[in-house]
């Protein structure tokens, strides 16, 4: 078997202050600021990327060619993602092949989001609208079903249904991540997050609350991704790509929930984990046990039950318990999204999720930094998984 | 201006050629659906070929209507505008008696007594002359 072990490491990152943005500043200019960052922390000039790979794209991200004019970048690899903030760790994984195949030199992963200028998504004139046989969070705007939580909606009912979990147990997700985002001073959420002020805020989508969603506060990250020859002369201990697996798809496969869930076309007596949803830890020559906090896509905060499971860190049907009593939260057995997630940091598309990693593995966290951190696993209901380790 | 006036049309499906046999059935008050002509299977959404064999040989064939509740959300906040006078409205998987699943409003029944199991049958709304959209209510 082919392997990307180690093959790429990351070398600087860079975000700008997160923070709500009007509709009127252009996402370059988060960007720029993200940019100049990521390029100081990774000790190179600007004339030394050759390769850009975007995630999102306009109308509410960039473009990799008005990034590569407007920045003066001389790129000679560049490619850039539907406009999904799932696309994440799979953006990073194209750049690691593409320096380990000497495509490029240095790639720069840029993601740069303003929320303000999706309007509100779920509104009439949605690109999704349209899609063939529906869109990409089951959008049938006939219906009335236009938004992306009501896709995470209907897979936390069925999950509610099916496994006697309750929304006073989903609220215990979203106290953890928040208690993270506390000790993060680059968290937009500042104020602790109780279970029954959760239970107390309105439904959004029911059964789903206000607190259960993140809130759409966007802003601008760059990793920049070389070979690990290279790395070795940089600034910082180079953070290796030690392991990767793919987004999968396919009829078992569903918004918003695991494989088995029964949602969308899933048949509900497949298996969880499957031995390919495992095959990241064998590439990486680690174990499940090994892995020192883990990250996902909380976009919702359901996902982080589905994200659980599919990796095996509990049986299907057992994250709702697994995730009580703060194990998930600062000092637990497994923190998850130790910055405060999409949930309470902000919404970069999971690229802001990747910096922590690597400044955990560094080890400038300050108040947040985990104790020895050495394995770091991302990974998500879908299936893809990255993981980093120092 | 009233708030009335501000409410624009509901949307209406995009009818394609990939899908017209559907939207052709609901107006007769049919709900089809294509199956495989070679390994016999239904399958949902539409497409062009088997998900299940690969084969582009099937036909459109009128289903019971019936089915069960697989899951359901209700949306309280207010995405798209031509929904105003609707909120809090629910959406619901439907699971067909013949096994694929469907999105759809369920009618007929407070939003707090659906249930996940619950049996429905497809109901047909007239919209225009060209589109009938099925929804589904208790059985």
């Amino acid at each position: 078997m082919g392997t990307m072990r180690d093959r790429a490491a990351i070398i600087g990152v860079g975000n700008n202050q997160y923070g709500k943005m009007t509709a009127a500043v252009s996402p370059l200019v988060p960007l720029a600021a993200a940019f100049k960052n990521a390029l100081a922390d990774a000790g190179i000039q600007r004339d030394e990327v050759d390769g850009i790979l975007v995630n999102i794209g306009t109308p509410f991200g960039v473009d990799y060619d008005q990034v590569s004019e407007a920045f003066g970048l001389d790129i000679r690899f560049s490619d850039q993602t539907w406009t999904h903030g799932r696309q994440m760790s799979g953006v990073l994984a194209h750049a690691a092949m593409a320096v380990d195949a000497g495509l490029a030199n240095y790639v720069a992963c840029v993601c740069s989001i303003n929320w303000a200028r999706a309007g509100t998504v779920g509104d009439h004139g949605q690109f999704q609208d349209d899609r063939e046989i529906g869109g990409a969070h089951f959008e049938h705007p006939y219906y009335g079903m236009t938004s992306p939580g009501g896709a995470w909606a209907m897979a936390a009912r069925k999950y509610f249904d099916r496994y006697g979990a309750t929304s006073a147990d989903l609220a215990e997700v979203c106290v953890s991540i928040r208690e993270h985002a506390l000790r993060n001073p680059l968290a937009v959420m500042k104020k602790p997050l109780t279970v029954a002020e959760h239970q107390a805020s309105r439904y959004v989508c029911e059964p789903l609350h206000l607190y259960d969603y993140c809130q759409t506060i966007g802003g601008a990250c760059v990793v920049i991704v070389t070979t690990p020859e290279r790395a070795r002369n940089g600034p910082h201990k180079p953070i290796y790509i030690a392991g990767h697996q793919g987004m999968c798809a396919g009829r078992a496969e569903a918004t918003g929930a695991r494989p088995g869930l029964g949602i969308h076309q899933q048949d509900e007596s497949y298996p969880v984990p499957r031995e390919r949803d495992l095959l990241v830890y064998k590439m990486a020559g680690v174990e499940r046990s090994d892995i020192d906090a883990f990250y996902t896509y909380d976009a919702m905060s359901s996902i982080v039950w589905m994200a659980l499971e599919r990796f095996g860190f509990c049986k299907p049907g057992e994250a709702w318990q697994f995730t009580k009593g703060g194990r998930i939260g600062p000092g637990g057995e497994l923190p998850v999204n130790t910055h405060g997630g999409l949930l309470s940091e902000a919404h970069v598309s999971g690229w802001n999720h990747i910096i922590e990693m690597v400044r955990q593995l560094r080890g400038e966290c300050g108040e947040r930094q985990l104790p020895n951190a050495e394995l770091l696993q991302w990974g998500t209901n879908r299936g893809d998984s990255l993981i980093l380790r120092n | 201006m009233t708030a009335q006036q501000d409410i624009p049309a509901k949307p209406l499906p995009a009818i394609s050629d990939f899908n017209r046999p559907f939207w052709e059935g609901t107006r007769v008050n049919e709900f089809r659906m294509q199956r495989c002509n070679h390994c016999k299977k239904l399958w949902a959404p539409n497409g062009p070929v088997c998900p299940h064999c690969f084969s582009d040989d099937y036909h459109w064939e009128k289903l019971s209507g019936k089915g069960k509740i697989a899951s359901w959300v209700v949306f309280h906040k207010l995405y798209h505008k031509a929904f105003a006078n609707e909120i809090p409205y629910n959406v619901a998987f439907v699971e067909l008696e013949e096994g694929p699943r469907v999105i759809a409003n369920i009618v007929g029944v407070d939003n707090k007594d659906i249930r996940i199991g619950m049996p429905v049958e497809a109901v047909f709304e007239k919209i225009n002359e060209i589109v009938t959209v099925p929804k589904f209510k208790p059985r």
